[in-house]
């Protein structure tokens, strides 16, 4: 047995469960589990994870741009232990299934990942927008890497704005 | 009765910082509540994006004036993962020293907080004027009383001096005795008990569902902190207790904090004498990865989240922060659900929230009635300019 005991029996009850669908499980050190997951069997996992394996809480959704692909890691913690899940969605069509029926403090996360870059999170209750301005345009990403700031906002020197 | 709606902020609904709540009332009580935020969004995990591992601790440290050194703390350790760096005992227990002074601090700050938003100003007036013995104690060690810049990739930027500790042993004294007084008034005072009994209830069981951290958590008997479940720094070699409260109520969330202090003091101590020999930094490139690390930190106001990716050049593919206040958010509406609308201030200030503000200077010119933005070249200028006419020239060789 490695010296990770505790992260190798959570990878394999996540193997067992879940089968081909889990790829890319990598126990990275102590506490630490990494794996990726397709999009339709996220809400799945992350409901096994909370009424099975204990990891009954959802610290944030880090989106992120990968080229061809956006995606998501979801973060989750038994409190002791970070298993992250990896979703991805292709950039042309970018959608994510929402988490709020398991997590409901999810809910701002998932406003994120719409506002900053533009994945749609279908079954997500419609409420205001966050965290970008009201008037920002509806369009624009801005963590998305082909984003620029000037795109939203144009540069202007203070002599120009005299 | 018919109900009402009514905005509650974004201008200072409790705290002096922004944020809206949509309140609906049947009378005095509160029916429904939706929080708005993002009035102060800066777009901090872009601009880290455009900037070097070691210029995004500068830029991280400015995430929070109160928790800084909890975000660059979170920060450099998932860099110092990525880039496999050993950091010295030493500069760990004085990470953890600054840590602990940094919550002190915070914690006598809300406590003045909540002092002052039920009515009871000489409790804000004493423990501010408390709250500057840790402050001296801080920029004793660092050089400055918030941004404490201690952090750097690979360790600490300063060490501590054996007078130093000395000072600070001292200040922790006082504000011992001070923080005993404290806790008789928080559990024992008329009015503390009459404004925070039975206000802003929350149910173990929904603290739990929606995924309410820090010392919010800990009022409604969750057994959750950081430095106990996943013990980071030195914090595996300190002495301390896991301060929980089963009342649910703002009341528990003002002793949870009075007790936490106690803790810190012992802390605080045990890192000064244990404080190892040896160097405080250890050299790390400036090229890092390719890897990505997740860390927790348990900040002042629970628990701090960050994601860092490296792509294997001087600047990160991406840095995700999650401040402790964003994880309490969804908490509050519960709370405020039912109670009345003049509890509303002390069960916001109760998870002692915190957004933070500006980002660039805006001038307005009465005489033109224009206003003006000055970037950063333009302010350097000014501020040349305007000692220059002092007779205080800065741009001289």
């Amino acid at each position: 047995m490695s010296e990770f005991e505790k992260e190798e029996k959570y990878k394999a009850k996540l193997e067992a469960k879940f089968g081909a669908a889990v790829s890319g499980v990598a126990v990275q050190r102590k506490n630490r589990v990494w794996l990726e997951i397709p999009a339709d069997k996220l809400v799945e996992l992350v409901q096994f994870m909370k009424t099975e394996l204990g990891y009954d809480h959802l610290s944030t959704i880090t989106g992120f741009d990968g080229g061809e692909n956006l995606g998501a890691n979801y973060h989750l913690t038994d409190t002791h232990g970070v298993i992250t899940a990896r979703v991805k969605t292709p950039r042309t069509d970018p959608h994510l299934p929402t988490v709020t029926a398991v997590f409901p403090g999810a809910e701002p996360y998932e406003r994120e990942l719409a506002d900053l870059f533009g994945i749609k999170i279908d079954g997500l209750k419609p409420g205001r927008r966050y965290p970008l301005p009201d008037d920002f345009p509806a369009d624009q990403y801005p963590l998305r890497k082909d984003w620029k700031t000037a795109d939203a906002y144009p540069v202007k020197t203070s002599q120009e704005a005299e | 009765m018919s109900k009402i709606t009514i905005p509650l902020g974004p201008q200072h609904p409790a705290l002096k910082e922004p944020v809206n709540f949509s309140l609906v009332l049947e009378g005095e009580q509160i029916t429904g509540s939706t929080v708005n935020l993002g009035y102060n969004h800066r777009g901090i995990e872009k601009a880290a994006e455009d900037r070097t591992f070691l210029q995004d601790i500068y830029l991280i440290e400015r995430v929070c004036g109160i928790c800084s050194h909890s975000h660059t703390t979170c920060y450099v350790t998932c860099v110092e993962e990525i880039a496999k760096a050993e950091v010295p005992e030493r500069a760990k227990a004085i990470r953890t020293l600054v840590a602990e002074l940094e919550r002190v601090h915070s914690h006598l700050l809300w406590l003045g907080i909540a002092g002052y938003e039920m009515g009871f100003e000489t409790l804000f007036m004493y423990t501010w004027r408390d709250r500057e013995q840790v402050l001296d104690c801080l920029e004793l060690v660092s050089g400055n009383r918030v941004h404490y810049a201690i952090n750097t990739i690979g360790g600490v930027r300063r060490d501590i001096t054996p007078e130093q500790k000395t000072a600070i042993l001292e200040k922790i004294s006082v504000l011992e005795e001070r923080t005993g007084y404290y806790i008789k008034l928080a559990t024992e005072d008329a009015t503390v008990l009459a404004r925070t009994q039975n206000v802003g209830k929350l149910p173990h069981a929904v603290a739990l569902e929606r995924g309410a951290v820090g010392p919010t958590a800990r009022a409604s008997d969750v057994k959750r902190d950081v430095r106990k479940d996943e013990p980071y720094l030195i914090y595996d070699k300190l002495d301390f207790k896991l301060i929980t409260h089963n009342t649910n109520d703002v009341f528990g969330r003002v002793v949870v904090r009075a007790l936490e202090l106690v803790e810190s003091y012992k802390m605080i101590r045990q890192v000064l004498n244990y404080l190892p020999e040896g160097p405080i930094a250890v050299k790390v490139p400036a090229k890092i990865g390719p890897g990505e690390a997740v860390n927790r930190y348990e900040a002042p106001r629970g628990e701090d989240f960050h994601y860092v990716k490296a792509n294997g050049t001087d600047k990160p593919e991406r840095v995700k922060v999650r401040a402790p206040t964003m994880a309490n958010y969804p908490s509050v509406s519960y709370m405020l659900d039912g109670g009345y609308l003049a509890d509303v201030p002390m069960v916001i200030a109760a998870i002692d929230p915190c957004m933070s503000c500006t980002d660039r200077a805006m001038v307005y010119d009465k005489r033109s009635d224009k206003v003006r933005v000055y970037d950063w070249n333009d302010l350097r200028k000014y501020g040349i300019e305007h000692y220059k006419k002092r007779g205080i020239d800065f741009s001289k060789k």
